[in-house]
């Protein structure tokens, strides 16, 4: 309700009311006479607009005979006519030379795109904005080439994005987030898709070493919406709709769990587990359903207004983002507001500011696979008589003898919620004091605050298995003050008309301070949601505290220059200093420069021109780093631990982390091609790129060795090791327009190849995620390593020819049914020796295909992506198939299995004990094809011109994830990286489990411009 | 020209076809291998490994040789690496007879060998599963293993034992080297049973001997059996165990605690604490731990005690704890009846695993190996319920249960996180946390058996459930 409140005083605000002198009325084409919908027809000078409705008519009134109307429209040249008197002004506006002209954002500058030397790919928003997705980088995901993007379910979950593969093994992954120039850290789930005007992803290292130290994994720059001059404009977006979450299994019910536990107790020679199985036919209990919604509601909608004059241009919008989970509590809901206004005091002075409130609160609880995993025979509540009326409400579920916790309990019991407030303020002064100089300064304060409150009832489903004999309460506050202040100087000239040169130079400082507080607490009196305060505890109260900084400072400098549009230089060189190293290695140099050649201005090229529109030639080189390590990796750290000396506990303290005072940057070094293209009236364009990567000083947090005395788990960070890659980018676009029907395709293709140099010694084997990955020189990291699964042994002539040359057994313990393993050293033995690399969870390529069609007032748009080539470990084989424990099977497991010849060479036999290790060895058997195909996006829409009172109303209707094509057989093929807790972040991808999947999701829009 | 465009492209696909055949075997012709069997009958038994043998040979290099008994489900190939190529193979490949076949038959082994050249050869081997394996049976009738022979009584060694073989016997062996024995018995025609009995005369110094008995049968593989005999020669006996189990008992089956090692030592003076489960028990004392031979301490005809084998029984008139002293030198013993002062572990049938100390109710189960279903967690402890230990009705000191044993055990009997508990180390002595370190290997046959864990006597009896 409140919101329809700021939108009236919005409206009113800003509405303008028009004093009619004449009125103007006329048509506006294309050069083959079709009329254009939507063309934005603005009174110069004044905020007077209107735009052109299905037919390209307009009407506006204009103040006198002289004025002049200019006409703009998204591809095509805006156009400026004067009225001369005329009532009936007809335009033919002419289309843009393919965007050659779009001006493009490269990293403390702006630039034509035509001018750019380095490998930077340019988004609009609106193509961001066809997506109703909570981080709008899965948005992102197949639009670039060179940026894999992998989704990540879950309201609220990040989407992991590499740009050009990965250059890190230990640090953080994920690209620098610049917004209106200010370096936002490695995440963007703040920010709504309909704050965006346009993302800039700088690629290799010639456009990204102006962000130094952090730009290692590529820099993505985001243009937010800035005020237009013209009259105030409204724009209302609604999207909503609903993700569907179906059972991903179809688990067994009572009477075939029965069935397939007995065949798994009766194969290993027990007695059956539940004899008679029949008799729990129909007594199901339906776990699925009693927990998990079929379907969450989610919606995106923004409110906007923007406008202006020549001094003063505005961009207001309210946004709003709701996901819910697919329990029966829990999501993610964010607020933002984005208040930016743009002064020109003079031609000398400008100046703008931009504030940016936020709300965020999340929390949802994770149990979902307990719902599958859970036996079907056991209810969901406790029978009357295993109940006594003493029971709180929290222990009247039933316990499960597969060890599996009540996961409807589970969720009754979450309470873990956490609240976000951000302001953030970015302001900037701008001063010409002779043409062609520009200085400006900026500054950003970000003030957050992060809340975080928990509380775990006390319960007793099972006094042994299954409590929590006292209460607890939490609650974590989390602060951060964050400041950067920027100043640059930049000189543009044209000399002798051909010679154009520009020189940036600057001086950046950014800090980034945080604290945090918590208090802790047991045996609040009761349960009530009024007493969950860490006031109410009686018991074990404690608090902790810490606060932690980092600051950086740097100069910057860009040179480019041009002859004649032909030839193109551009050198940039940063220096960074950095609190996180010490005096040795406290700066560093981070240079670039690339070349650009654009052959198709030059003369001989000119009998081209009639099919070849552009083509460039551009190469770079350049350094970038890579310094997200923990703040104070140059200090030694003490912890404090629990042994036990003679027989008492006593609370000690010992060296966690060693300090090393010679810490620096990983540093990445790159080498790239690009050639771009554009052919017949750049109708057909695209750039295909080829890369060289090359990361040395790469950090690694070592363990010391046992003969220094410090304990075994004490580590230091140290620079070892380097890794390289190379890859190939290719985008090809191609756009046409018959009549009234337009359409247009674009495929991006991505691939990487990744190798270990080296690391810390010759011969190291890096294991990751459980001794299940293994990093060596010359292969790629983390790739999965193990035994190779050589189907099921079928009988015993073939249990009988597994064996050495003596005849002794290779697994003695197998019998039919049971999985081969190879011995691949033929050391007549089955052990670790025979391990090997089973699979990769890095894909050859990516493939990511968008397309757009337009008839008449309909729109289409279907985006796909794909990843080829990549494996994923199934992890939930060893929930779903293994009979050794408790948990539901799929349903029919007892025919999938192994049971007599011929049945199965996959799914080993049932049994209770797992002699052969069939589950409790990695192996191949996990490993399975991770390729997919998956359309991303379907999206159909209609539009109405000047109708009902509005420039634009559009209705569409679109499914998000609706298919997938792909061989793996577990829950969802978009895997990302491991637990970065671990060191798995790289070491551990590709691990598929219980994730929460990416949900198909089915929604409506309504899209209102007035 | 057509016919130019024809020849072209048959001569393109010829070229094709040729690069792409397969051609793997890039040696040139060369003679068969050959193949040298150890032997062209072998004889095989039931749930037994026999072993083929055989020289492969080839003038160039082999590449493979292959083992089929399509009755016993053996199709076993094995291939040979060609860099470098292998000209000559020992082959040694064993192939274990199912238990469910028969001794009376018999099969054909063929053996196939090819070379790199793509020549196979083959052999027969006849299989025979009547074969017999057992080595000659050695019934030690005295001394028995860990036998003690009290020197200030006796200094003569008599040394009996029987050997048994269904191929007959070949020839008998007794060697002791510490005491010069060396006789070899080499016996005639191929007798199936013989009984050796010899006495010998110890040295009057203590000291410990190792007596070997070797017995080799006539079967056309012959089978070999040798028996270790430990015999302790002694002024003064280092041992002496309670035994309440009747004459001719044997006492090497049950696992723990039988018979009863002593409590306390001092010279020649021993102290066991006893219980007795029923009124009149009758117990022995024995010198030795495996035998009632030669020291089994009993009463005489007058009601003394006397160390002699026909000795009757002394008697514990009722049911209770003793303390019963007794010294074998002057043959004088006590015993005395009391009342036990130790801690009641009672009610740990309703034990309860809690995190929290104050809420925890003490159960006693068991960790440990050889055991089903025990592992060295005593989570696991708690979870297999069926190890759990209940108490004795008939006396509040004693937690009894039943185990299934898998082969050699350990064990420390225990509740939560090791309290209480109880660990099993050597001579059946189960003494409670803190005792001693060291848990005790036991050898068991697989099999149930009854447990009792005695906390007053603090040990334990692991005894074949009968």
């Amino acid at each position: 309700m409140k919101y329809k409140f700021i939108w009236l005083f919005i409206t009113v605000l800003f509405s303008a009311t028009a004093i009619g002198q004449i009125t103007i009325k006329g048509t506006v084409k294309d050069k083959s006479a079709i009329p254009i919908p939507g063309v934005n027809v603005l009174v110069k000078g004044t905020t007077t607009s209107t735009a052109t409705d299905y037919d390209g008519n307009y009407s506006i009134i204009v103040p006198n005979k002289e004025a002049q109307l200019e006409f703009s429209f998204i591809g095509f040249t805006t156009q400026l006519v004067k009225v001369d008197g005329k009532t009936v002004v007809d335009v033919v506006i002419q289309e843009a030379s393919q965007a050659l002209d779009e001006i493009i954002v490269v990293g403390y500058a702006s630039v034509k795109k035509s001018d750019v030397t380095s490998s930077i790919a340019s988004v609009k928003g609106k193509d961001l904005q066809t997506m109703t997705v909570g981080n709008v980088t899965e948005s992102l995901q197949g639009k670039v080439a060179g940026v894999q993007v992998t989704g990540a379910g879950g309201p609220g979950a990040q989407p992991r994005v590499l740009i050009r593969g990965i250059s890190t093994v230990n640090l953080n992954t994920d690209p620098l987030y610049v917004i209106d120039g200010i370096p936002m850290g490695t995440s963007i789930n703040f920010l709504s898709s309909n704050e965006i005007e346009s993302m800039e992803v700088l690629k290799d290292a010639s456009a990204s070493a102006i962000y130094g130290s952090r730009a290692s994994n590529g820099v993505i720059l985001i243009t937010t919406k800035k005020g237009k001059i013209g009259k105030a404009k409204f724009n209302f977006d609604l999207n909503s709709g609903i993700q569907i979450m179906n059972n991903p299994y179809n688990m067994a019910d009572a009477e075939n769990y029965a069935t397939i536990m007995n065949k798994a107790y009766t194969n290993a020679g027990y007695s059956a587990y539940l004899p008679n199985p029949e008799q729990y036919r129909g007594k199901t209990t339906d776990w699925w359903r009693a927990g998990i919604k079929q379907s969450a509601s989610i919606a995106n909608g923004s409110l906007g207004v923007s406008g202006g004059s020549e001094k003063h241009t505005y961009a207001i919008s309210l946004n709003y983002f709701d996901s819910e989970s697919f329990y029966e509590i829990g999501g993610w809901k964010r607020i933002t507001m984005r208040i930016a206004n743009d002064f020109k005091f003079s031609d000398k002075f400008s100046a703008g500011i931009t504030l940016n409130p936020r709300y965020e609160t999340w929390g949802a609880p994770t149990n979902w696979a307990d719902f599958d995993k859970i036996d079907p025979i056991t209810p969901i509540y406790k029978p009357a008589d295993q109940l006594n009326g003493t029971e709180n409400e929290y222990s009247i579920y039933a316990r499960s003898p597969s060890y599996v916790w009540n996961p409807v309990a589970a969720v009754k019991r979450y309470d873990d919620y956490t609240n976000l407030y951000n302001l953030n303020t970015n302001a900037y002064l701008q001063y010409t004091p002779i043409k062609g100089l520009v200085i400006r300064t900026q500054g950003s304060i970000e003030v957050g605050d992060k809340v975080q409150s928990k509380f775990n009832p006390d319960f007793i489903i099972d006094a042994a298995h299954e409590k929590a004999e006292i209460n607890s309460v939490e609650r974590i506050a989390t602060t951060n003050v964050d400041w950067t202040w920027q100043t640059t100087a930049t000189y543009s000239k044209t000399f002798a008309e051909k010679h154009n040169a520009s020189l940036m130079i600057g001086n950046t400082m950014e800090e980034y301070n945080g604290s945090d507080v918590s208090g802790y607490g047991e045996g609040v009196p009761n349960n009530s949601d009024s007493m969950r305060e860490v006031n109410a505890a009686t018991k074990n109260r404690s608090s902790k505290g810490n606060s932690w900084s980092s600051s950086i400072m740097s100069y910057i400098s860009r040179f480019s220059y041009n002859y004649d549009g032909k030839y193109y230089v551009t050198g940039t060189f940063r220096r960074d200093g950095s609190s996180k190293f010490m005096a040795n290695n406290k700066w560093a140099n981070f240079p670039s420069a690339s070349v650009s050649w654009r052959i198709s201005n030059e003369g001989f090229m000119e009998s081209t021109k009639s099919v070849l529109n552009d083509l460039r030639f551009r190469a770079g080189w350049g350094k970038v780093g890579n310094q997200n390590l923990p703040d104070a990796v140059y200090q030694s750290n003490i912890k404090q631990g629990y042994y036990t000396f003679d027989g008492n506990v006593v609370d000690t303290s010992y060296p966690s982390s060693m300090a090393n005072k010679d810490i620096k940057w990983e540093t990445v070094e790159d080498i790239s091609f690009g050639l771009d293209f554009g052919l017949w009236k750049n109708k057909f364009s695209g750039s295909l790129e080829y890369y060289q990567k090359k990361t040395k000083d790469m950090l690694f947090l070592k363990q010391f060795p046992t003969y220094s005395g410090f304990p075994n788990y004490a580590t230091i960070w140290t620079n070892v090791g380097s890794m390289g890659s190379n890859g190939i980018d290719i985008l090809l676009s191609y756009k046409d327009k018959k009549g009234d029907f337009s359409y247009g395709a674009d495929v991006t293709f991505t691939t990487v190849n990744i190798k270990m140099l080296a690391l810390s010694t010759e011969g190291e084997k890096l294991y990751g995620s459980g001794n299940r990955t293994l990093t060596t020189k010359g292969e790629e990291p983390g790739f999965f390593y193990g035994y190779v699964a050589d189907g099921l042994f079928q009988n015993q002539t073939e249990l009988n020819a597994h064996t050495d040359q003596n005849g002794n057994k290779l697994q003695p313990y197998a019998q039919a049914g049971d999985i081969r393993f190879k011995d691949l050293n033929g050391d007549g033995k089955i052990d670790d020796k025979d391990r090997t690399k089973l699979g990769s969870p890095w894909p050859d390529y990516n493939v990511g295909l968008n397309l757009s069609f337009a008839y008449k007032q309909f729109d289409l748009i279907a985006n796909f992506y794909s990843s080829i080539g990549n494996d994923i470990v199934n992890q939930n084989i060893s929930d779903l198939y293994n009979g050794t424990s408790l948990t539901n099977k799929v349903s029919g497991l007892e025919q999938m299995a192994w049971h007599g010849e011929g049945t199965s060479n996959y799914v080993p036999r049932l049994s209770k004990d797992d002699n052969n290790e069939n589950f409790s060895k990695f192996s191949s058997f996990y490993v399975e094809d991770g390729s997919y195909v998956r359309m991303k996006n379907l999206q159909v829409g209609y539009s109405f011109y000047n109708k009902f009172g509005f420039d634009k109303l559009r209705l569409s209707v679109s499914g998000q994830n609706l298919w997938t094509w792909t061989n793996y057989t577990g829950i969802d093929p978009e895997v990302g990286g491991g637990d970065p807790d671990k060191g798995d972040r790289v070491k551990g991808s590709g691990f598929g489990g219980w994730n929460y999947p990416i949900l198909p999701t089915v929604l409506i829009g309504l899209n209102v411009a007035f | 020209m057509k016919k130019n465009v024809f020849l072209f492209f048959l001569a393109l696909f010829a070229v094709l076809i040729t690069g792409c055949q397969n051609d793997e075997s890039d040696f040139p012709a060369s003679d068969n291998p050959t193949i040298l069997l150890s032997t062209k009958e072998i004889y095989g038994a039931p749930n037994r490994k026999f072993e083929i043998k055989a020289a492969l040979a080839d003038d160039l290099g082999l590449k493979s040789v292959r083992i089929q008994i399509p009755e016993l489900f053996l199709d076993k190939t094995i291939t040979f690496g060609t860099d470098p190529l292998i000209k000559s193979y020992d082959l040694s490949y064993f192939f274990e007879i199912p238990a469910n076949r028969g001794t009376s038959e018999a099969f054909k082994i063929k053996l196939t060998v090819t070379d790199v050249s793509r020549n196979a050869v083959d052999e027969n081997i006849n299989l025979r599963l009547d074969g017999e394996f057992s080595a000659p049976a050695i019934s030690m009738i005295t001394p028995k293993e860990g036998a003690v022979i009290l020197l200030s009584s006796s200094n003569e060694m008599p040394v009996n034992f029987v050997v048994n073989d269904d191929s007959g016997i070949d020839f008998i062996h007794v060697k002791c080297e510490a005491l010069d024995i060396d006789e070899m018995i080499q016996l005639q025609g191929s007798p199936q049973s013989y009984t050796f009995n010899k006495t010998y005369t110890l040295p009057v110094t203590a000291a410990n001997y190792v007596l070997t008995i070797t017995a080799r049968d006539k079967f056309v593989i012959p089978n070999t059996g040798t028996l270790n005999i430990n015999v302790v020669a002694t002024n003064e006996y280092p041992a002496i165990y309670l035994c309440d189990q009747p004459k001719g008992t044997n006492l090497t089956t049950d696992a723990v605690g039988v018979p009863m090692y002593f409590h306390e030592k001092n010279g020649q003076d021993f102290e066991f604490k006893y219980y007795a489960d029923k009124d009149n028990k009758e117990i022995y004392f024995l010198g030795q731990e495996s035998d009632f031979a030669p020291h089994c301490f009993g009463l005489n005809e007058t009601g003394n005690l006397v160390d002699d084998v026909v000795s009757t029984p002394i008697i514990l008139p009722t049911k209770g704890y003793y303390i019963i002293k007794v010294n074998p030198n002057t043959l004088v013993y006590s015993a005395t009846k009391y009342t036990p002062s130790s801690k009641v572990w009672a009610d740990i049938a309703n034990g309860l695993w809690h995190d929290v100390e104050a809420q925890r109710r003490p159960f006693v189960s068991v960790c440990g190996a050889g055991i089903q279903g025990a592992d060295w967690d005593t989570w696991t402890a708690w979870a297999q319920t069926g190890l759990h230990l209940a108490n004795n009705p008939d006396n509040p000191y004693q937690l009894i249960g039943e185990y299934v044993l898998t082969g050699t055990m350990e064990a420390t009997f225990t509740g939560q996180w090791w309290s209480p508990s109880w660990r099993l180390i050597k001579n059946g002595i189960a003494t409670m946390s803190p005792g001693e370190n060291g848990n005790a290997k036991y050898p068991a046959a697989p099999g149930t058996y009854k447990v009792i864990l005695d906390t007053e006597l603090e040990r334990a009896f692991i005894t074949t459930k009968k």
